[in-house]
């Protein structure tokens, strides 16, 4: 699937292991340096002092759930189950408001057309289905170029900036 | 009114660029119908029974004459010649083809105008009073704070995918005119003991399915923190409000759910920590927007006419209407024109493109180029000198937009029901001419007093029927339109809930039943007493016994 970070497409170097009832966690986690898991991984793969932890989390999580990682983390990834449910807007611009700079990555049902919201609210990573994917995507991060109300990007109003 | 900088200006374009491309990638197939939908509804874009409508934005109901001439244009180009105003004082067109909706989009933007967020699961367009600002009692001119709320809420990246949508109301006097109790948020101008003047702040009101009064989240709100405590809401709904069921996605179930003690908790814990941020107004751009909402230039010399008292001794029609139709301004010799928009024949709210273009004239020529929509779908030209109603009501009443009946049994809110909504379940509009027909005598209307009657075709309550001092809510039964009958509502500052009179009544029953209930008012009624009041007073039996006793 196309990953892009900052606007420019890029490799994903990041596996996602997020094993079926019944498997093994610890043999399907070994040995990956950059380790994705859902939250409720998220003790388990520390555990593994992975080079680089990430987690994926849905609306359901807290913010206050992920703070007391977020020092251990380089990625946090936020899906989107459907393109309707808009917690994830919210979530993100939390986890920028307690500090946390590291790679914010939309997940699920992410579409063009919402791209430059996701923005506003601190992704600057975006995983996109092929079938929905074109480089014309990335000119959705632009189409609207002023804005009235700050936001994770800018907090500024327009009498501000 | 709000002028557009260039900032504005640049929004709307590209706005209408942006849905531009959505349009075309939708009808290219790359864009799939369900994702669409979302889209197009955030443009005010539906898909009706007969054919797309387009509702256009008109912000707290204030629009120029020049923006009144545009609709009237596109009702002539892109529609049948006509539009229909809404319970949010915005506008509906009706038969818009799908491709010539960005250029009617970009037609609008001409004239600042937009159908930015008039549909979809985001902040709508914010309401207010229709006599903001010419009112007499009162306390602040509610419309600058509506504009701020407008501009922080147009685009909002992350509230455009809340759980339904969101609509919000500001008043700024004790009289309400704008519903703001059944609003997701109402916000009410008022006096602290110290005598600052701040917000008292409201939740979670609403109608629909579940129809609530709104609670108080917080009885004084500093101005500066408006819109941090706005986002505070907004944030606690958007992460917490329920996503399974469309009907329990409103923020009045999450409300009820939570209880307002543990909603407030929740609020003031996220307000925290936006509070002192740049969401906190500057104390320069209250009054940068203030500035767009000064009095316009009042004479003096307004209040020394004596033309109007001879003209009303003169004429007897002309007379009803001004005691109807118009109402008092704040400055002497001004008064407030209603332009009914319940005409003896013809659905509620609707308007031809002569009609606009005959209400942007009168508002160049006699009110500051200014006209409001109103939350009862009507029209009013809010600062006329007494000296000029005569001449005004003429031409009003020469294109069938004088009917003496503001604030009467036929100046009734009515959605449009069946024959155009695909989400009606029964006809409004066949009901609301065969109400008119009933009580077509004017003086019998006097009588009666004021009365609010609302209507809606199905359960969403789009007419507001539980606010409505008599109710009439359509419903489909085995194939038949039939109609539920509630007294005792309101939407005022007064407001309640109407309750069911008994059981439903078949289409071609509602006048005579409305007959019996009126006549049960006249029974029943101390002098000078209210349709509401009698009912607060005497309760619903008096009501049912009348009419349903009659049956055998």
């Amino acid at each position: 699937m196309p990953l892009i970070i900052n606007r420019e497409r890029v490799q994903d170097s990041w596996v996602l292991v997020s094993p079926e009832d019944g498997a093994d966690f610890v043999e399907q986690a070994s040995g990956h340096e950059l380790l994705l898991v859902p939250f409720e991984y998220i003790e388990a793969a520390d555990a593994l002092s992975p080079k680089q932890l990430g987690v994926q989390v849905t609306g359901d999580v807290e913010v206050g759930q992920i703070v007391p990682w977020l020092s251990k983390l380089s990625l946090i990834a936020i899906e989107f189950p459907v393109f309707r449910d808009g917690r994830g807007f919210s979530l993100a611009r939390q986890l920028r408001r307690v500090g946390y700079t590291g790679e914010l990555r939309a997940v699920g049902d992410v579409g063009r057309d919402r791209l430059g919201y996701l923005e506003r609210c601190g992704f600057n990573a975006f995983l996109i289905a092929d079938e929905i994917y074109s480089d014309e995507a990335l000119h959705a991060f632009s189409e609207i170029s002023v804005h009235y109300q700050g936001c994770a990007d800018d907090p500024r109003p327009i009498y501000h900036q | 009114m709000y002028q557009y900088n260039q900032v504005d200006q640049q929004i709307v374009h590209e706005r209408v660029e942006q849905f531009r491309d959505q349009t075309r990638r939708y009808l290219a197939g790359e864009l799939s119908a369900d994702e669409f939908l979302a889209l197009r509804l955030m443009n005010g874009l539906y898909i009706q029974r007969q054919a797309p409508m387009l509702r256009v934005a008109i912000p707290y109901g204030l629009m120029s004459a020049e923006q009144m001439r545009m609709l009237a244009h596109i009702a002539r180009k892109y529609d049948k010649g006509y539009g229909h105003f809404t319970t949010r004082t915005n506008i509906q067109f009706n038969w818009p083809k799908l491709e010539e909706v960005p250029d009617i989009l970009a037609e609008l933007a001409t004239v600042q105008m937009h159908a930015i967020q008039t549909s979809g699961n985001c902040i709508r367009n914010t309401t207010t009073d229709h006599f903001a600002g010419v009112a007499e009692n009162e306390l602040e001119d509610p419309r600058p704070w509506c504009e701020i709320i407008r501009q922080w809420s147009t685009l909002h990246p992350e509230f455009a995918y809340l759980p339904r949508k969101f609509k919000i109301a500001v008043t700024g006097s004790k009289e309400d005119r704008a519903a703001s109790q059944v609003h997701d948020i109402g916000l009410h101008l008022v006096q602290n003991a110290e005598g600052e003047v701040g917000f008292e702040v409201l939740v979670g009101g609403g109608l629909g399915r579940t129809p609530v009064i709104g609670k108080v989240i917080r009885e004084f709100l500093p101005k500066e923190d408006l819109l941090s405590y706005l986002d505070a809401i907004l944030r606690v709904y958007n992460l917490k409000g329920r996503r399974d069921n469309k009907y329990k996605a409103r923020i009045k179930i999450l409300v009820e759910a939570l209880g307002i003690d543990t909603f407030r908790d929740l609020v003031e814990a996220e307000w925290q920590y936006t509070r002192d941020t740049e969401l906190k107004l500057t104390a320069e751009e209250i009054a940068r927007v203030k500035g767009f909402f000064t009095p316009h230039a009042y004479e003096l010399s307004a209040k020394d006419d004596v033309s109007l008292d001879q003209q009303l001794e003169a004429d007897a029609d002309f007379r009803v209407w001004f005691e109807r139709n118009t109402r008092a301004h704040k400055v002497a010799g001004y008064r407030c024109v209603v332009v009914s928009l319940k005409p003896l024949l013809g659905p509620p709210g609707d308007i031809t493109d002569l009609q606009m273009d005959v209400v942007a004239d009168l508002a160049d020529r006699y009110s500051f180029s200014e006209i409001r929509s109103t939350h009862d779908q009507n029209l009013v030209l809010a600062e006329v000198r007494q000296t000029d109603l005569y001449a005004v009501w003429k031409v009003l009443s020469e294109h069938n937009l004088a009917r003496a009946n503001i604030n009467t049994l036929t100046d009734m809110i009515v959605c449009p029901g069946f024959d155009f909504c695909s989400l009606a379940n029964a006809k409004t509009l066949n009901i609301s001419d065969a109400i008119n027909a009933e009580f077509e005598n004017l003086d019998y209307l006097y009588d009666l007093g004021d009365i609010q009657l609302n209507m809606s075709g199905c359960i969403n309550a789009c007419g507001h029927h539980h606010v409505g001092h008599i109710g009439i809510l359509g419903v489909d039964k085995k194939g038949e339109d039939w109609y539920q009958i509630t007294l005792g509502g309101s939407g005022r500052e007064d407001a309640s809930l109407g309750k069911v009179l008994g059981k439903s009544v078949a289409a071609d029953e509602v006048p005579s039943v409305l007959r019996k209930i009126l006549e049960t008012y006249i029974e029943q009624r101390t002098e000078e007493e209210r349709f509401l009041d009698t009912v607060r007073r005497v309760g619903l039996t008096p009501f049912k016994e009348k009419v349903y006793a009659a049956d055998h």
